[in-house]
């Protein structure tokens, strides 16, 4: 059975005219035109072009929200079986509303989505990792070729069929992880790879280096003795009972626990829900992860300023980066509104 | 040292009324193995079951699997957890293919930490132990017995079993004969002294959780205070290691047929020479790592002279970084590496994927996500875990990591994780 197949254009290849028409906003043509006569070529008996919305670069950019919340129902009128979006090559504004209404359709119409541009164009690194993004170049002078590429993987998507590695299908890579069943054993593909690494032959590791950003520790702008100090911890130190219920791995929440008026925490007061490490000796006397003890003795002595009334903790293990990242930032904003110089964190 | 192993094939598993070997079917007497395994006081209501590849079964509660094996001219079997502590990966060793030995854990209220193995349907063909006879062991713990206690009993029974199945090809003569011999390390004739040398680093425990007293892990040592150390490959072939209690995609079949060590004898003298094997264990706290790492990267570099070295962890994350610590200590010395990894993310995100960025550490292979889930399809017999039967028996969602033999850390699968 033909697909029902929506495009989405800008002003330019919907035919509306230049950027005196950047403005426009979302509007509906049934079957195909501009561009989308591509798409029609491309698809053959396979599908047809239903309907082409098209939309002006300003408008879409200017008032992105409004734009994709307008063309979503105009989209779902024409009940497509898959939505087809540019491809923008390195048109930016025009990428960046591609992805934005795939990444829309995809997720409130559950119909499947393909767009295409340019390795440059923001919209790649903006939305690669929610909707698949066909590799174009960078103008519109192999417009059918890549017009092919982007209906092709259309319609595996629209008949849900398996899905190649993005270098095969030619859409960047969404970041994303699967398992798979490769053709020889883990162990004799390293030994494979470290004879290529041995003969300096070019290896192909399986894992991509992360990026992990570099976070140098700002300076301490004031003298320790004047300096207020808190104690963070990703160690799993929870009241008992751990009433914010910190997950045991996997973690979402971290807690903020009140040491005032504590010289020391009491192990009978505590427990540690963390499944990442040995939490025998920690759980015996919690200083050892949070050294409560200590810092008030600083404090006492006016080796610092104060100590910090209330600890942070949460468990760090599996945790994953989006969480942590969120969670740390929550942690700083609090303890930059309290007034804290510097922190002391406690990992395990 | 020479390690033979007499392989025998099976092809079928049986109850009978005695244990031995007929043809290809293994016959058990349940009744006689049922009564040898009751005489440990630790457990209680012994049962055995035999599964089948094909059959629509899901084995439950799955704690280790163990490949029968038996020595034939004297030696221990296990030493040092089932037999004496002896020397082990000399001589003649008898091996049973196509069939193993699967304990299970009853005690257990935190299921979500064992796992199951599906005999038939899709993902039997993702583990080995879908593909073999399988004997399983279920046994409870006695009033009074402690966990640690409970598991090294369940453990015992499995090594008896697999050591009274390999036994009843004492008389066989063997389908194949596979010889391990490595001259010690130093000793390379000079027609192969320009192949580079390569050793492996295996990571044998993570102290993520102390091991119990009973928990044997080398030659019966539960390895608590141990230190980076040489062993022969063999001795890892013929059952000197032992997985622990904590069984995170690792089991001791995987051991017993260790594919790393079988995938460096299988090149050595041709691309490269077998410098030796490293047997670590993952440490608890930062000190503990850095002394471990440069310790391992000493005895990689200096006294096994290795060129290279390959890496595997076993555990969760902080084995992960403890292994990339040592790679990177070796790197610095001069050393190849290439890393064995899980993919640790829990989001599916590739960004998630690693837990490290070392100097050096650049060339990783991966054994795929555990998290990533699977769906298990509706069998018509559960095993090992009737209190769980309603759940196992229809369709029900786990995890590649639930899946017993799915992935091996060690490098026995070939589950991987692709970035898309």
């Amino acid at each position: 059975m033909a697909l029902r197949v929506v495009c989405y254009l800008n002003q330019f290849f919907g035919q509306l005219g230049g950027e005196e028409k950047a403005g426009v906003g979302p509007q509906v043509v049934d079957g195909a035109v501009g561009a989308a006569r591509a798409v029609q070529q491309a698809l053959g008996d396979a599908g047809t072009v239903v309907a082409t919305v098209i939309c002006g670069d300003n408008y879409a950019a200017e008032q992105a929200e409004r734009a994709v919340a307008e063309m979503v129902p105009l989209v779902a009128a024409a009940r497509p079986d898959l939505v087809v979006a540019g491809p923008a090559f390195l048109a930016g504004r025009y990428g960046v509303a591609c992805g934005a209404l795939c990444a829309a359709v995809q997720a409130q119409l559950e119909v499947p989505v393909v767009t295409g541009m340019h390795a440059e164009n923001p919209g790649v690194e903006l939305y690669r990792r929610q909707v698949h993004v066909v590799q174009t170049g960078a103008e519109a002078t192999r417009m059918l070729d890549d017009v092919k590429r982007l209906v092709a993987l259309g319609l595996k998507l629209a008949r849900r069929e398996a899905i190649g590695a993005p270098v095969a299908e030619g859409y960047f890579a969404r970041g994303l992880t699967r398992n798979v069943v490769a053709g020889a054993v883990a162990a004799d593909r390293a030994v494979a790879m470290l004879l290529d690494k041995l003969a300096a032959r070019p290896f192909a590791s399986e894992v991509p280096r992360p990026a992990f950003p570099h976070v140098p520790a700002p300076r301490l702008i004031k003298t320790l003795e004047g300096a207020t100090i808190a104690l963070v911890t990703d160690g799993g130190l929870v009241p008992r009972g751990n009433p914010d219920g910190i997950e045991a791995l996997n973690a979402t929440r971290y807690g903020a626990y009140s040491i005032e008026g504590k010289t020391g925490l009491d192990a009978a007061q505590y427990d540690n829900p963390h499944r990442g490490y040995d939490t025998t000796w920690v759980k015996q006397d919690p200083h050892r992860l949070v050294p409560v003890d200590v810092a008030r003795e600083l404090e006492r002595s006016g080796a610092i300023g104060k100590l910090h009334e209330t600890v942070y903790s949460t468990v760090g293990v599996a945790t994953t980066l989006a969480h942590s990242a969120r969670m740390g930032a929550e942690i700083a904003e609090k303890l930059r509104a309290a007034g804290v110089d510097a922190v002391i964190l406690t990992s395990t | 040292m020479r390690l033979e192993l007499r392989w025998t094939d099976v092809d079928d598993l049986a109850a009978a009324s005695a244990t031995r070997l007929v043809g290809k079917r293994l016959e058990v007497d349940l009744q006689a193995l049922g009564t040898l395994l009751a005489t440990d006081a630790r457990l209680t209501g012994i049962r055995l079951d035999l599964v089948h590849p094909g059959e629509r079964c899901r084995i439950g509660r799955v704690f280790d699997v163990i490949a029968p094996r038996a020595k034939l001219d004297g030696g221990e079997d296990f030493p040092g957890v089932l037999g004496g502590v002896a020397r082990a990966g000399d001589g003649r060793t008898l091996a049973l293919a196509g069939v193993a030995v699967v304990a299970t854990d009853q005690q257990t209220d935190s299921v979500g930490t064992l796992a199951v193995i599906d005999m038939a349907g899709p993902n039997a063909a993702l583990s080995a132990f879908g593909r073999t006879h399988n004997l399983v062991i279920s046994a409870w713990p006695s009033a009074g017995t402690a966990r640690s206690d409970y598991l090294a009993a369940v453990r015992l029974a499995a090594l008896r079993t697999a050591v009274d199945l390999a036994r009843t090809a004492r008389d066989t003569e063997p389908d194949r004969v596979e010889v391990f011999a490595l001259p010690p390390s130093p000793r390379v004739p000079p027609e192969q002294a320009h192949l580079p040398r390569v050793a492996y680093v295996f990571q044998i425990h993570s102290h993520q959780r102390p091991t119990g007293l009973d928990e044997g892990i080398l030659y019966g040592d539960p390895v608590r205070r141990m230190l980076p150390t040489v062993v022969h490959p063999n001795e890892v072939l013929d059952g000197a290691v032992l997985r622990g209690f904590m069984g995170r995609s690792v089991t001791t079949w995987a051991t017993q047929n260790h594919p790393m060590i079988r995938a460096l004898y299988a090149q050595h003298g041709r691309t490269l020479w077998f410098a030796g094997v490293v047997v670590t264990v993952a440490q608890a706290t930062e000190p503990e790592r850095v002394r471990s790492a440069f310790l391992t990267a000493g005895l990689v570099a200096q006294t096994l002279g290795a060129d290279g070295a390959v890496f595997t962890k076993i555990g969760g994350g902080a084995p992960h970084v403890d292994m990339a610590q040592s790679a990177s200590q070796c790197e610095a010395l001069g050393v190849k590496t290439t890393v064995v990894v899980e993919d640790m993310s829990t989001d599916g995100s590739a960004e998630g994927m690693l837990l490290f960025d070392f100097p050096g550490v650049d060339a990783m292979v991966n054994v795929g996500s555990s998290q990533e889930p699977i769906t298990l399809p509706a069998m018509d017999r559960v095993v090992g875990a009737d209190d769980l039967a309603p759940k196992l028996l229809g369709e029900t969602r786990a995890t590649y990591g639930g899946l017993c033999g799915a992935i091996e850390q060690v490098g026995a699968t070939r589950v991987m994780a692709e970035v898309r």
